[in-house]
């Protein structure tokens, strides 16, 4: 079992982190940098003699990670919002039940906006909830310094080159194939060695005659960066040194309490500017199930106006949900009262 | 499962690289994509359920999981010039060249936002020191809060799949306020109320049905024979028995309002005299009384001032007692009768009238009068004297619409009204220019026309654009709408402000 750790000091949060020194690689994960993680580890260390989690924290740890939520995932800033780029981050995310939001092209068929691909950004109340359970990791940027590069320049070269033998050998067996097929079925009530020659003829003359243009070669165009950062013991380390920024002011705060204690009664909540409120509830997996709930967040001591409260409730109603006026209390609970529409006769 | 990912598909996980096989299947992959079934209600924790949804999230995943594959042959490559912040085609660009990108010193170029989504339809290879980006590379490195953010970028994308053309808005290709003003039909109608302002300052203008020394003057100017009384009119110096400042003060206002209306009343002279516009440039407030009865006046007046004259016209010095012979002095013998009448008319006598005498010219005599009329139709006065007076003169006649926009307390306003004089602010401006779908096949990006809508990129975490913004984009937009595209996380919602004119019943 890995001991979380938490902050040594709070200066470190401001502070940038200490592995964007360690090389990225771009093209290719199998090379790792190994001098950058023995300088930094000792420092490591250090954090979790200091601060060693509180056994009940350790236990609800430990729960958490029999969840098979351990996996670390690797946050990169874009413009300050927080997105995530790898498959199994996205699948991590969501078996945590958070939904985040889809950004990109589906390479699929990129030219429609019913269904987005990656990257998934995550609200804010998201980003907080993976911080305060050391779930996730700031990936750091790029790195512009391009140490090596001619190294990597070369390696992406060599790479393209084994690709097209390796597609060119595959692209002629796929003609083989197809040949075979054509001629065992067209000829198929010929029978004897005449065929089976001009069969082997044909491939032969296949064989000398093919050729498989570089232009034809399929490439791909990668969706996340590949590179060091993205290994487990790289982000195990990074989540120590966790740098993603707090954001502090009262109504952030009311709404990140209602989002974790609407989520810790398995409710999946995603963002609800288009229904005017600040939460969209729903009772299961949002892929299979219609949102219940438009939670609207409100400091206990707030006055709301009642055309506003009229409002809410009416268009909760138009589109067959129910309005939660959520506020949370200082005890750490949530007070919550939901708006129907009711019709007297 | 967490072991799983640890071991066995490390090397996956960590790069989602494909090998040269996946990359040689995904050729002949589908395009479809998997339809979403109804969604349930409530999960009733049945095994059903579970894997109608394990179902829909294994979909789901191998949606998301796809990596894009293109033939090289395919690719248009170029390379990211991070000073510029632009990307450099190194190959013939394709069909996309119709809607983007622009050439320079015999290069071709894409703005940020154009490779990104480019890069993200699989159609361009960006390198990036030989080496090429991944998409995650292009959000990173083309997106920043002082270029295109990443929220512009989310509009920017959402439209372009849609099929419209995009470009970014240039307000300095706009045609500034000035040229509009002269161009635009609501402009011009703002020029001609403000002519109509300069044309009437008169401070009374109910001037109309009592003759006055400015009208009779406008009637004299048509024969030119008459000039030496005109004349008389401009020069005599009234014998004010006020105070010397305050005369020549008075004067000095006479010179000026003869000198700025001169030109004006030239031309006036010559087409229509005395037409009532003509008449209201007079400012009856600065005009002195004649004094024609005065013995104390000089025999000779002054000699007018050449520049007031129309320019063929001289004028001599005049010779008052000519004119004096010929007024009639002669007492006027009366019966008693009418030696009464004319005692008690005396007693009525205007002139005698202490409130008239303290009157210092026509426009404080016409208050006097209409002072003494409303107390005769009994108008309070205590209403009418205060700052605060009542929105409507029960005895004015007024049409029905006159009274009803008097009575708005609220005036209906146009979105554009007085939006030419705000300054721009820093926080608001337009993003795009977004032209129709349609429209791609014959357009040119030299010559795009003008647009269908222009884009301002905001979200629901920031402020909502106030007034005095709606003002500002929508003029410095002119005649194109404004929609306001509200970013919220993944969602995107659009805004539109329009100019509402509530219906009228009644009409003129």
């Amino acid at each position: 079992m890995r001991l979380r750790v938490k902050r040594a000091d709070r200066n470190l949060q401001t502070s940038p982190p200490r592995v964007t020194a360690a090389e990225e690689f771009i093209i290719s994960g199998s090379v790792m940098v190994l001098d950058a993680f023995c300088k930094l580890t000792p420092r490591r260390k250090e954090i979790v003699l200091m601060e060693a989690p509180p056994c009940s924290q350790v236990e609800e740890l430990q729960q958490e990670q029999e969840q098979g939520s351990s996996l670390v995932v690797g946050l990169s800033l874009c413009d300050s919002a927080p997105l995530l780029w790898r498959l199994q981050d996205l699948k991590t995310v969501r078996s945590n039940s958070l939904v985040g939001a889809l950004l990109g092209s589906l390479p699929r068929t990129p030219r429609q906006n019913i269904r987005l691909g990656r990257p998934l950004l995550l609200m804010p109340e998201e980003e907080r909830v993976l911080r305060e359970h050391h779930g996730a990791a700031a990936l750091p940027a790029r790195n512009q310094g391009a140490a090596g590069a001619a190294e990597l320049r070369q390696r992406y070269e060599e790479e393209q080159q084994r690709s097209l033998e390796e597609q060119s050998i595959l692209a002629l067996e796929d003609r083989k194939s197809a040949l075979l097929r054509a001629m065992t079925s067209s000829s198929g009530s010929e029978s004897g060695a005449g065929s089976d020659e001009a069969l082997q003829c044909r491939l032969l003359a296949l064989e000398q005659n093919f050729s498989f243009p570089r232009s034809a070669l399929a490439v791909q165009l990668s969706t996340a960066r590949a590179g060091l950062s993205h290994f487990q013991e790289a982000r195990a380390f990074l989540e120590a040194d966790w740098p993603i920024r707090e954001q502090d002011s009262p109504r952030r705060d009311a709404r990140y309490q209602v989002f974790r204690d609407l989520r810790g009664r398995g409710f999946f909540l995603t963002s609800a500017g288009k229904f005017g409120g600040d939460f969209l509830v729903y009772p299961g997996d949002p892929l299979r199930f219609h949102a219940h709930f438009i939670a609207i967040c409100l400091t206990l001591d707030e006055s709301i106006c009642m055309l506003d409260v009229l409002s809410v409730a009416r268009l909760g109603s138009n589109v067959k949900k129910t309005v939660l006026l959520c506020s949370p209390a200082p005890d750490g609970s949530v007070h919550y009262t939901s708006l129907q529409w009711s019709g007297m006769v | 499962m967490a072991d799983k990912n640890k071991t066995g598909s490390a090397d996956n996980f960590y790069n989602e690289i494909l090998s040269p096989c996946e990359l040689f299947a995904a050729r002949s992959r589908s395009h479809k994509i998997p339809a979403r079934g109804q969604k349930d209600f409530y999960p009733d924790d049945s095994e059903e359920q579970r894997q109608r949804l394990q179902q829909s999230l294994d979909e789901h995943w191998n949606l998301i999981a796809e990596e894009r594959v293109e033939r090289l042959g395919n690719l248009v490559k170029a390379t990211w010039v991070p000073s510029d912040r632009i990307v450099e085609l190194q190959t013939p660009a394709g069909k996309f060249w119709q809607t983007m990108g622009f050439s320079a010193e015999g290069k071709q170029y894409l703005l940020p936002e154009e490779a990104l989504y480019l890069m993200e339809c699989g159609n361009l290879l960006v390198l990036h020191q030989d080496l090429p980006l991944s998409i995650q590379d292009g959000y990173e490195m083309f997106l920043s809060s002082d270029g295109v953010s990443l929220q512009q970028y989310q509009v920017f994308g959402h439209l372009k799949r849609l099929g419209y053309v995009v470009h970014r808005f240039d307000p300095s290709s706009e045609p500034s306020s000035y040229v509009r003003q002269l161009n635009l039909p609501q402009s011009r109608e703002r020029g001609g109320r403000q002519l109509k302002r300069k044309r009437s300052p008169s401070p009374t203008p109910t001037c109309s049905h009592t003759k006055t020394p400015g009208e009779s003057l406008a009637e004299n100017m048509e024969d030119d024979d008459k000039l030496p009384e005109s004349h008389l009119m401009t020069s005599a110096e009234p014998p004010d028995p006020q105070t010397a400042s305050q005369r020549s003060a008075g004067e000095g206002q006479a010179r000026t309002w003869w000198m700025m209306d001169a030109p004006e009343l030239e031309v006036d002279k010559r087409s229509s005299p005395g037409s009532p516009s003509g008449r209201l440039r007079w400012n009856f407030s600065t005009i002195p009384f004649p004094d024609l009865g005065s013995t104390s006046r000089p025999r000779c007046t002054v000699p007018v001032d050449p520049s007031l004259l129309p320019r063929d016209v001289t004028v001599g010095v005049c010779d008052l007692d000519s004119w004096m012979r010929k007024i009639n002095l002669r007492k006027v013998k009366m019966s008693l009768k009418e030696q009464q009448r004319e005692k008690r008319r005396r007693r009525w006598d205007v002139n005698k009238d202490r409130e008239v005498q303290r009157c210092r010219n026509w426009a404080e005599y016409h208050e006097l009068l209409a002072r003494r009329q409303a107390k005769r139709q009994g108008r309070p006065a205590h209403l009418w004297n205060r700052k605060v007076k009542p929105l409507h003169d029960p005895t004015q006649p007024i049409s029905t619409s006159e009274l009803l926009d008097k009575i708005s307390v609220v005036k209906s306003t146009n979105l554009l009204e007085g939006a030419s004089r705000l300054k721009g602010s820093e926080e608001w401006r337009i993003c795009f220019n977004v032209y129709q779908p349609d429209s791609v096949a014959d357009f040119k990006k030299s010559n795009p026309g003008k647009p269908y809508s222009r884009m301002c990129v905001c979200s629901f975490d920031g402020p909502v654009p106030d007034l005095r913004v709606i003002k500002q984009l929508a003029f410095q937009s002119g005649d194109v709408l404004v929609v306001y595209a509200v970013v919220d996380h993944g969602d995107i919602s659009f805004y539109t402000f329009k100019d509402f004119q509530l219906p009228r019943d009644v009409y003129t």
